[in-house]
């Protein structure tokens, strides 16, 4: 189960709190700040040897800026200000720079910026408020689709069930009376003795009258097939829900990242070979729609 | 006549899928079937036992259907085994790479018995000695 995301009165994840401080430059320390090591099992030594590069560099600047307006916290407004001051500082220091620790900074920077930028852009929307709910909507999501994945999985047990019992039911039938059908074949060629035609009839006689007993076992599991459609009817509900939540998330989530980040900078996701079904295949050439297409693909190529 | 004890094993992470799949091979008189939930579980059966048929989905965890193909045609004891692929999977990229990798056949998901005994009987064709019943 996910851990749900912890949020404090500012509206900030701890995570995100925790990482805002780990770039932070205390605006109290006069000379030569070192960066606050928070040890963060997620920093690797690339990241912590950036974090430090940058430390190195950044100017001691406390100059708070208070922005009443939105709201942030004190300790955090200082912490954009000192990165911003950094921002500004960076060209005119005598910097010791050799190529790759400038381009670490500019990429630092630029991080610095976007996330100030979606910092604000979210909070002014809104958003923060509506992520954090939905984020707490989705293990909820969570346990409903593995409802779903249940119900269905006992449906089609029983269903199987079902059809392991009433199959023998139709193979006796069904060979039983192959047998009797063709005994009475020879009775008309008039292949049988006196005993054995009278041996004949009681025995069909005796097929007769268990017919009904088991074509009525046989309809039981018809029944029992039957029922076991139900799940549809519970997880079309669920199934609704999930696709309502998917769609809300998947729609905030979209218009943040455009606001957010103007340069539309789109990557096509890889194309895996592991999709699943394909559910619509309308408009796509690239995927087969019939077993006779797969066949008729496979022999094109020779095989 | 392909050999009605002829021991195939069922790859697939839903169990619902085994059971379907063994059924239908019930049906076409096949009783010798053993099953396995992924790559991984499949090929530690198949080197410690000798199946003579190998039936595997594609999309499972640890070990996929394209990967436990390869592996088996890649190991020296294994390399034999017709391996039919039944997936969802319905990209013609798909199907190129199971050809491309030595699939014996490749049926996709939602499939009839009808197809599943043609394709069967395809392989069992193109297989040498295993025609004696």
């Amino acid at each position: 189960m996910a851990k749900r995301p912890i949020f404090d009165e500012s509206g900030d994840s701890e995570d995100l709190q925790a990482l805002f401080d780990s770039i932070a430059v205390e605006s109290s320390v006069p000379v030569r700040p070192k960066l606050e090591v928070v040890p963060d099992p997620g920093d690797n030594d690339d990241l912590q040897a950036l974090f430090d590069s940058v430390s190195a560099q950044a100017a001691p600047k406390p100059v708070p800026l208070r922005d009443e307006a939105q709201g942030d916290s004190d300790d955090l407004q200082a912490l954009f200000d000192s990165v911003a001051e950094t921002l500004v500082d960076v060209p005119t220091e005598p910097t010791m720079a050799e190529p790759p620790e400038h381009s670490c900074d500019a990429v630092f920077t630029r991080i610095g910026h976007m996330t100030r930028q979606l910092h604000d852009t979210m909070r002014q929307l809104g958003y923060d408020r509506l992520l954090q709910d939905t984020a707490n909507a989705i293990p909820d999501a969570r346990q409903r689709l593995s409802y779903i994945a249940t119900k269905t999985e006992e449906a089609a047990s029983r269903v199987l069930n079902a059809t392991d019992i009433a199959k023998p039911i139709q193979d006796s039938l069904h060979d039983r009376s192959m047998l009797l059908a063709r005994r009475w074949d020879k009775m008309f060629g008039n292949e049988l003795s006196k005993d054995e035609f009278k041996r004949l009839a009681e025995e069909t006689r005796g097929f007769l009258k268990d017919v009904p007993q088991q074509t009525a076992a046989t309809n039981e599991q018809l029944m029992e097939i039957m029922m076991a459609q139900d799940f549809q009817d519970l997880t079309g509900q669920v199934i609704k829900k999930v696709v309502e939540l998917a769609q809300n998330l998947e729609s905030q989530l979209l218009q943040v990242l455009v606001e957010t980040i103007p340069e539309a900078r789109r990557h096509e996701a890889p194309e895996g070979l592991m999709n699943g079904p394909v559910i619509n295949s309308e408009g796509r050439p690239d995927v087969v729609n019939s077993q006779e297409q797969v066949d008729d693909l496979l022999e094109s190529l020779g095989f | 006549m392909p050999d009605p004890k002829m021991k195939f094993l069922v790859v697939d992470d839903f169990s619902t899928m085994r059971r379907i799949v063994r059924n239908l091979l019930k049906e076409l008189g096949f009783v010798n079937v053993d099953e396995a939930e992924d790559g991984v579980a499949a090929l530690q059966k198949l080197n410690s036992t000798s199946f003579d048929f190998v039936v595997t989905d594609w999309n499972m965890p640890n070990m996929d259907g394209l990967t436990l193909l390869q592996t088996i045609r890649a190991t020296p004891a294994l390399k034999h085994l017709p391996v039919l692929m039944i997936t969802a999977e319905a990209k013609r990229e798909n199907i190129i790479a199971a050809a491309q990798s030595g699939a014996s056949g490749y049926i996709v998901k939602p499939f009839t018995a009808a197809t599943l005994n043609e394709k069967l009987g395809k392989i069992f064709e193109k297989m040498p000695n295993k025609a004696a019943a």
